[in-house]
């Protein structure tokens, strides 16, 4: 026994699993591992304007934390998430339990419909979009002509994390269905039939048994979508591009970042702003994933 | 009762059948109307084929054909990306399953740190490490960063992982097989359904990529679709600029960019959209 072991650890070390992987370290450490401990450093790296940059622990993070744009864009992309997840987990689960109570071939067609938007993304989203919210050529141009501003546009620092939202709803909501409607699909069918049996009507079948069995998924959905929205940039840069300086060009915290380190070269307040953007997606998806118990596995 | 709540469920797919359906008709609709049209014919009308040409034409023809570079360079980065991402993933995940090695565990748990780093946070410090090679404003800045893809060799080490056993590599030793044998002739035909998830994911990603080449890239000429849809709004003022300029870009122009920007995608998404239901039916089956 004791020989086979050592023998086995040997040949663990020349093992070919390291010429299959090692390619893909080669690409991990380049472009994953140095990046963020380069990252990292940088936040301790404060760029003066006089005299050679120097290193301080809290510098840049307090430097960043006072800027007046910060709470302006953090309120921004609040308010943004507090519309677009609400909004999109209602439209999500709504339609996705209505095409599970009756399996139709109209409940198909509108899965289907929920779901091309998705391939709409990135800048020609965004511009179509923007498209969407000009009162001179959207479909609903003519209620949209009632809220315009004196120069003529729909679009302003105010109302554009609601149009987003429902920007983000519409790309992102079909995809979430298709996932959330195959995981009701799965659900025994003789669970619902013996609640039926017992009693049950449509309703209490939603409430006491598909709503607590897809429960997970909605910690799965809040946790991806907050990450994504509170890295948000393309859209709100294209669409600030097409809305002639209605748009701050600082509206998201990631805009800002790149402000930092574009128009001020100041890459160190820009990393820690954006590990301080990373520690708040982390600590959150923490919280949720203990207040759901996202990954306990026993079943209610 | 049962009338009306499939009334109402009904309503409910009408509704979200508006919602979803008509930005993306409009979109379609768009290059067949001039600027005029757009604004003066219904939403939802149709203008007329000799537009779309017309469109087609002003597109194509800006900047001598600019936007045939951008679809080139899309193209080529993407394709490239893709072939090196597949080519470092799937090895690395089966191995990191099927071939333990001292420090593979180590390799696994910064594949999985890596994961949950948002790629947005990366690109500062990858701009400076592509700075310091002399590689900034040239089309690697953006390929070689696309084809780390942490989620793939994870995605391929839980698929070797949970459904290839250890016996049938075994066999193939005791025959005689090399491991490059092994994974090329048994482990690749039966693990093709995580390589085309793995492939959709990089595919969709590197096409998208609007961040990383908006950094990285200064020349038009080397831009994506995804950044030159952006320039092409910018530096025409298209849209929200009162279409004051004489190049013949307008908005007709700007939606069918953006139509030829997402139909990659689109096929994509429609191709995939048949396995998601084949999936789907298939559970339910079994269910």
């Amino acid at each position: 026994m004791p020989s086979q072991s050592s023998s086995r650890s040997s040949r663990r070390w020349r093992s070919p699993g390291w010429f299959f992987v090692a390619p893909y370290l080669v690409i991990l450490i380049a472009f994953g591992i140095a990046p963020a401990i380069y990252g990292l450093y940088q936040t301790f790296e404060v760029t003066s304007p006089v005299g050679a940059p120097y290193l301080s622990l809290t510098k840049n993070f307090a430097d960043v934390l006072k800027d007046y744009r910060l709470p302006t864009a953090s309120w921004n992309v609040v308010k943004y998430l507090l519309i677009w997840l609400p909004l999109m987990l209602l439209v999500v689960f709504a339609l996705a339990l209505a095409m599970d109570a009756k399996r139709t071939r109209f409940a198909a067609i509108t899965r289907f419909v929920t779901y091309v938007p998705g391939a709409v993304t990135g800048s020609a989203a965004a511009l179509l979009w923007l498209f969407m919210s000009s009162p001179a050529v959207s479909p609903i141009g003519a209620i949209l002509r009632h809220f315009v501003d004196k120069s003529g546009s729909f679009l302003s620092d105010q109302n554009f994390a609601l149009i987003l939202a429902v920007m983000g709803t519409a790309s992102g909501a079909g995809g979430w269905i298709v996932v959330v409607y195959g995981a009701l699909v799965a659900i025994p069918q003789e669970l619902i039939e013996s609640a039926v049996l017992d009693g049950a009507n449509a309703w209490d079948t939603v409430w006491h048994i598909k709503l607590p069995m897809i429960r997970s998924y909605i910690a799965f959905i809040l946790i991806v979508s907050i990450a994504q929205g509170f890295q948000l940039f393309v859209e709100p840069t294209v669409i600030s591009q097409g809305a002639g300086g209605q748009v701050s060009r600082t509206w998201s915290i990631n805009q800002l970042v790149f402000s930092y380190a574009t128009d001020q070269s100041n890459y160190g307040r820009a990393s820690a702003l954006a590990i301080l953007l990373l520690v708040v997606c982390v600590a959150l998806a923490v919280f949720i994933i203990t207040r759901t118990r996202f990954y306990s596995t026993e079943e209610r | 009762m049962q009338v009306v709540s499939r009334g109402a469920r009904n309503l409910l797919f009408v509704l979200a059948i508006l919602f979803f359906g008509v930005p993306i008709v409009w979109l379609l609709l768009a290059p067949t109307k001039t600027t005029n049209q757009l604004q003066y014919l219904p939403p939802l009308a149709f203008g007329s084929f000799d537009q779309v040409g017309i469109t087609a034409g002003n597109l194509f023809g800006y900047n001598n054909g600019m936007i045939w570079l951008w679809a080139w360079n899309s193209v080529w980065y993407t394709a490239t990306s893709l072939v090196i991402a597949l080519l470092v993933s799937v090895p690395a995940g089966y191995a990191l399953a099927k071939l333990p090695f001292r420090g593979s565990t180590t390799v696994l748990f910064l594949t999985l740190l890596t994961m949950i780093v948002p790629s947005a946070a990366l690109i500062l410090p990858l701009y400076l490490e592509m700075s310091s090679v002399g590689l900034i404003n040239t089309p690697w800045a953006v390929i070689l960063p696309l084809t780390f893809h942490p989620f793939g060799v994870y995605l391929i080490y839980l698929f070797a992982k949970t459904t290839m056993p250890d016996s049938i590599i075994e066999a193939a030793r005791i025959d005689g097989c090399s491991e490059f044998a092994i994974m090329w002739r048994i482990f690749i035909p039966v693990a093709w359904p995580a390589i085309a998830m793995v492939t959709f994911f990089v595919f969709v990603g590197a096409w998208n990529a609007f961040f990383l080449p908006f950094i990285m890239l200064n020349s038009d000429t080397l831009a994506t679709l995804q950044l030159g849809l952006q320039l092409l709004v910018s530096s025409t003022g298209a849209i929200g600029g009162g279409g004051q300029s004489n190049i013949p870009i307008h908005a007709p122009e700007v939606a069918l960019a953006a139509l030829v920007s997402v139909l990659p995608i689109l096929c994509v998404f429609l191709f995939a959209q048949r396995y998601l239901v084949a999936g789907q039916t298939a559970g339910a089956e079994k269910g």
